[in-house]
C-alpha cells in the first residue's frame, strides 16, 4: 500500500530524513516511534506529498510526485494539531468534501461517526481541543480513504479525550484499512499498531512488532505504589519471595521495576498478602530509554 | 489544472474578506469618502476643464491612489504567508488539491472583492452624478473605474510575491505597508529627488515614472480624463509629443498589465516550482 525508498528531506544543511525506507501493506498498521525532532512528522509530510523530497514514495503503486492527486485522494490526514478555517464545523466538511468531490450527504454520515453532529453549526474556534481532532478524524474519513496517517492524533488531548479518539481510530482499523501513524507512547503502538518503526535523526533504527518490542527490548516498566510506611518493608520481602528483586522504598511506598506482563501479578500477590494499596501507577518507559536500549543492544 | 478546486478556493477567499472586519470598513470608508468626493466635486463648477462624471472621476483618482493599493498589497502580503504560518496550507496541500489551484484561487479570491469595493465606491458616486444630470462623458469615468481595478490587480500581484516569500504574515504585512509608503508617499518625490540630484532628461524622468504602477495609474487615468495633457507638465507633453495621446494611453495600459503580470507570474512559478520545502 505504501513504500518509502530512500526518502531524504533536507532543510538547509539539516537533514530531516535521511535515506529513510519501509513499506506497509493494505489492512497493517505501522507506527512511527521516536522522540521529538527524530524526523517522524517530516516523514509523514513527505509521503502525503506536502514537502518535496529526494527518493520514491508510492501510495497504492501511484507514485506522489508523479500522480500527486490520485495519491493523495487515496488518503486521509490528521496532524498533530487541528487547523481549520474560521467557519462552521459543517462548512469545513463541506468545503473538504468538495475537494474529495464526495456527496453531500457524506458529510452527516462522518459528523455521525464522530458524534459532533450537535455542533455542527459551531464555528471551529468554538470546539474543544478534543472535538477538533474528531473532526480533524471526521475530515479524514470523508471519502473513506484506503489509508489513514496520523501525526501524534493524541498529543494534545486530555485523557479521557484520548481513549475516544484511540477507539476511534481502532473501529477504523478493525475494517479492514491501513493506518500510519506517528506516536511516542508506546500504549498506543500496543493499542494500534502491528509493527513500529524507531526513527532517530531522521534515520530508521529499528523495526520490530510491539507485542515483543519491551521483551526484545529488555525494557522493564515502573509501578509506583502507594503503600503505609509500615508495610513497605513487608511488602518488598513478599516481593522478593515471588522473584520480583527490583523494589525499593520511595518514601510514599515502593518502586517495583518489572516486566510490563507481571504488572498484574505484583498487585495480585502484595494485595494476597493484605497489603493495604492505596493507590498505583504504572510508568511505561521513555522513548529516550528505548532509542538508548536500542542503540546498546545494536538493532 | 482542476476550475472546480480553483471555485472552491475563490469562494473561500472572497468569504474570508467579506467577513473580515478590516475589509469591511476599508469598503465602508472607501465608499463614504467615494461619496464626500461626488459632493465636494459637484460643489465647485469645474476642475481644471474637468466637469459632471469627468470632475468626479478626477477627484476619485486622488481617493483610489491612498486606498486601492492599500489594501491590495496587504491582502496580497498575507494570503498565503498567514496560511503558511498558523499551517493550514500545510494542511490544505495534504488534500487532492495543487498548489497552482490554491495560487490561482487565491489571486482571483481575493481580487474580486477589492473590485466589488472599488466598484461599490465609483458606483454610488456614478448614480450621484446621474442623479444630479450626469454631465460629461461616462465612458471616461468607466475608464478611471476599469483603470483603478487594474491597479488593484498589479498591486495585489506584488502583495502575493511579498506573501509567498514570507514565512510570516507580521513581516509580509511590514513589507507590504513599506511598499505602499514607497510607491504612494516617496513616489512623487523620489522622482523629483532623482531628476534634480542625477539631472535627469524628460524621457529618463518618463522612464522613472513607468517604474511605479501607482504613478503609471495616475498618469494613464489622467490622460484618459483630460483633453489638456498639458497638466501633466514637461513629461506629460513629452510622452504624448513622442507616442501621441493614444499611444501613451495604450502604453501606460500595457505597462499596468506587465505590473499585474510579471509580479504574479513570478510569485506563481515561485510557490509552485521554486520554493517547494518552503510549505
Amino acid at each position: 500500500m505504501i513504500k518509502v525508498k530512500d526518502v531524504t528531506k533536507r532543510f538547509g544543511n539539516i537533514t530531516a530524513v535521511d535515506k529513510a525506507c519501509f513499506s506497509l501493506n493494505a489492512g497493517e498498521s505501522l507506527a512511527l516511534l521516536g522522540v521529538n525532532g527524530a524526523g517522524k512528522s517530516t516523514l509523514i509530510k513527505c509521503v502525503l506529498g506536502i514537502l518535496d523530497y529526494s527518493g520514491e514514495i508510492t501510495l497504492n503503486g501511484l507514485n506522489i510526485k508523479e500522480n500527486e492527486k490520485e495519491a493523495k485522494s487515496l488518503a486521509g490526514y490528521v496532524p498533530q494539531e487541528p487547523l481549520f478555517y474560521d467557519m462552521r464545523t459543517r462548512d469545513v466538511l463541506g468545503f473538504f468534501g468538495s475537494i474529495r468531490r464526495v456527496r453531500s450527504s457524506r458529510v452527516d454520515e462522518v459528523l455521525d461517526l464522530v458524534g459532533l453532529k450537535e455542533h455542527e453549526r459551531k464555528s471551529t474556534s468554538e470546539l474543544s481541543g478534543g472535538m477538533r481532532q474528531r473532526l480533524s478524524f471526521a475530515i479524514a474519513l470523508l471519502s473513506d480513504p484506503e489509508v489513514l496517517i496520523l501525526d501524534e492524533p493524541t498529543s494534545n488531548l486530555d485523557a479521557g479525550a484520548r481513549g475516544d479518539f484511540l477507539n476511534l481510530i481502532k473501529e477504523y482499523k478493525n475494517k479492514g484499512k491501513t493506518v500510519l501513524f506517528s506516536s511516542h507512547r508506546l500504549d498506543e503502538v500496543d493499542l494500534l499498531a502491528d509493527r513500529a518503526l524507531f526513527m532517530e535523526s531522521g534515520k530508521v533504527v529499528f523495526e520490530g512488532r510491539p507485542e515483543n518490542l519491551q521483551e526484545l527490548l529488555g525494557l522493564k516498566i515502573t509501578i509506583n505504589l502507594v503503600v503505609p510506611q509500615g508495610s513497605v518493608e513487608r511488602a518488598i520481602g513478599i516481593l522478593a519471595r515471588e522473584g520480583f528483586h527490583n523494589a525499593e522504598s520511595n518514601g510514599r511506598g515502593l518502586n517495583i521495576e518489572t516486566d510490563s506482563k507481571q504488572r498484574v501479578d505484583v498487585l495480585k500477590k502484595l494485595l494476597q498478602e493484605e497489603i493495604p494499596i492505596s493507590d498505583f501507577k504504572i510508568q511505561e518507559p521513555s522513548m529516550e530509554n528505548i532509542i538508548d536500549r536500542i542503540k546498546e543492544n545494536g538493532y | 489544472m482542476d476550475i472546480k478546486n480553483v471555485l472552491l478556493i475563490v469562494r473561500k477567499e472572497a468569504g474570508e474578506s467579506i467577513k473580515n472586519r478590516w475589509f469591511l470598513l476599508y469598503t465602508i470608508c472607501f465608499s463614504l469618502l467615494a461619496l464626500l468626493v461626488l459632493f465636494l466635486a459637484s460643489s465647485r463648477s469645474e476642475i481644471a476643464g474637468y466637469s459632471g462624471f469627468g470632475k468626479t472621476a478626477a477627484s476619485l483618482i486622488n481617493l483610489v491612489l491612498l486606498f486601492v493599493p492599500l489594501i491590495a498589497l496587504v491582502t496580497g502580503a498575507i494570503s498565503i504567508s498567514s496560511e503558511r504560518e498558523n499551517g493550514t496550507l500545510s494542511y490544505l496541500l495534504s488534500h487532492p488539491i495543487t498548489k497552482s489551484e490554491i495560487f490561482v484561487g487565491k489571486f482571483i479570491g481575493t481580487l474580486i472583492p477589492i473590485w466589488f469595493s472599488i466598484s461599490l465606491g465609483f458606483g454610488l458616486a456614478g448614480v450621484g452624478v446621474a442623479i444630479g444630470g450626469g454631465e460629461g462623458d461616462v465612458s471616461k469615468y468607466i475608464t478611471t473605474a476599469f483603470l483603478s481595478a487594474l491597479l488593484a490587480a498589479s498591486l495585489l500581484s506584488i502583495g502575493l510575491l511579498v506573501s509567498v516569500y514570507s514565512k510570516r504574515a507580521s513581516k509580509s504585512i511590514g513589507i507590504a505597508v513599506f511598499l505602499w509608503l514607497l510607491f504612494i508617499i516617496l513616489g512623487d518625490l523620489g522622482i523629483m529627488g532623482t531628476t534634480v540630484a542625477m539631472g535627469l532628461g524628460i524621457e529618463q524622468v518618463f522612464a522613472l515614472a513607468l517604474l511605479n504602477p501607482a504613478e503609471v495609474f495616475k498618469i494613464a487615468s489622467v490622460l484618459a480624463l483630460s483633453p489638456r495633457f498639458e497638466i501633466l507638465g514637461p513629461v506629460g507633453i513629452y510622452a504624448v509629443r513622442t507616442f501621441g495621446k493614444e499611444g501613451v494611453f495604450y502604453l501606460l495600459f500595457g505597462i499596468m498589465l506587465l505590473w499585474t503580470l510579471i509580479p504574479l507570474g513570478y510569485a506563481y512559478l515561485a510557490f509552485t516550482r521554486f520554493r517547494k520545502e518552503e510549505i
